[in-house]
């Protein structure tokens, strides 16, 4: 180590401090998800005190590829001018429901465009339960921000050796 | 395991080009601009190969439409260095796109030139960006060939799968087949003895490309001519 003067030093220091967090943040060491829902939609109340299921609001999952994020419709099927509970969220969602405008959701599952996944085929046909890739969703008290099961090509992959379902490359990328 | 193969009937076939423009609407091939064109760098999974022979005005023009041939012993999977390219168990060789690293060793290796390569980002004619949204958009630096579109295929299964019954013959077929006006384009399961593929493919008009090559091609031609 050649001997440096104290200002190089700090110099050195501070641009490998800085130099570490620039590539942390890019990498997003720190931060678990930096997404923030519009929302705080609570999961375990609409499941437990509403006695709703996950298809009443993800229509689609049993029918079709995508699972479908709920239109505001679903929304106003219950919440309709005057508000039906005590929580701070709802005069939120009931100002979308009343200028009419569609709830900026977040997405937080998705698979690349070269990637074929059909929720149908994991759930009508491989009886799939949702809890198995998204936790354990009917506890959730705050809205979905991370995934629970990364989408990423192991855990598939993990999934369908265990189940004795084709890793074939093509049975899943198009 | 089905085996998938094609047949195409010279003998029908009128060289419209139905199929090429099926399959690169299908497909999301990208149309290369006329310079780049020229230079030979038209991108097509379904290439009508076209010879003109004799001298003006005694011409022949022989068009011949030339998908990759999905071959039973395909070269190109050996010389792939990173798996991007195999043959999987119905028969069909694969791409994965993702995985490849663009070397180039496969089209090099094919002796039909049936792969084409990304040379850059592919420009889309307005109308054109969304495309078949079955189909992955390659990015620059990708090899890629015609799959006998594989996405199709996933959906017949999928179908066939939850009535519980076996793929029918005729169930799946690739867009360029599916097109053809003269229907001179025939795909199917080769070692079912009960499709068409499997009665034409033993008919005494067919023949093979790089027969002498032991590449073992899955897409059969029929042609009353001797040679084509």
């Amino acid at each position: 180590m050649p001997k440096l003067r104290p200002t190089t030093r700090k110099l050195v220091l501070l641009g490998t401090i800085g130099g570490i967090i620039l590539i942390a943040g890019y990498f997003k060491v720190f931060l678990h998800s930096d997404l923030r829902q519009p929302i705080q939609y609570n999961h375990k109340i609409h499941i437990e005190s509403a006695g709703m299921t996950c298809v009443d609001c993800h229509e689609s999952v049993l029918v079709s590829a995508s699972a479908t994020i709920p239109r505001l419709e679903i929304c106003t099927s219950c919440h309709s001018g005057e508000p039906i509970s005590d929580s701070p969220e709802e005069p939120k969602l009931l100002k979308f429901v009343a200028d009419g405008n569609e709830i900026p959701w977040q997405r937080v599952y998705s698979v690349p465009d070269h990637v074929y996944f059909s929720h149908q085929r994991h759930v009508t046909d491989g009886r799939i339960e949702c809890a198995t890739c998204h936790g354990n969703i009917p506890d959730f008290t705050q809205p979905v921000t991370s995934t629970f099961m990364p989408v990423m090509m192991e855990s598939c992959m993990d999934c369908h050796r265990l189940n004795g379902v084709t890793n074939d490359c093509l049975a899943c990328h198009r | 395991m089905p085996k998938w193969a094609m047949v195409i009937d010279l003998d029908k076939c009128t060289g419209c080009d139905a199929c090429a423009v099926a399959c690169k609407m299908e497909n999301n091939v990208p149309i290369a601009d006329p310079a780049e064109a020229q230079s030979g760098r038209a991108m097509f999974w379904m290439d009508m190969m076209t010879t003109t022979e004799g001298a003006f005005p005694n011409t022949v023009t022989k068009r011949v439409p030339k998908p990759c041939f999905h071959c039973d012993d395909p070269p190109c999977t050996l010389v792939c260095p990173v798996g991007a390219t195999y043959r999987n168990p119905e028969g069909l060789v694969a791409q994965i796109y993702h995985r490849c690293i663009g070397c180039r060793y496969c089209m090099a290796a094919c002796p039909f030139t049936a792969k084409v390569y990304n040379w850059y980002d592919p420009k889309w004619i307005d109308g054109a960006e969304v495309g078949n949204p079955d189909v992955s958009r390659r990015m620059v630096g990708v090899v890629e060939k015609c799959s006998f579109c594989s996405h199709r295929l996933m959906s017949v299964k999928e179908t066939a799968h939850r009535e519980d019954r076996p793929i029918m013959d005729g169930e799946y077929v690739p867009a360029c087949a599916e097109s053809c006006p003269a229907e001179a384009i025939v795909f199917g399961d080769i070692e079912n003895e009960e499709s068409r593929v499997y009665r034409l493919s033993r008919s005494y008009r067919v023949m093979r490309y790089g027969e002498d090559l032991g590449v073992k091609p899955k897409v059969y031609y029929l042609s009353r001519r001797t040679e084509t």
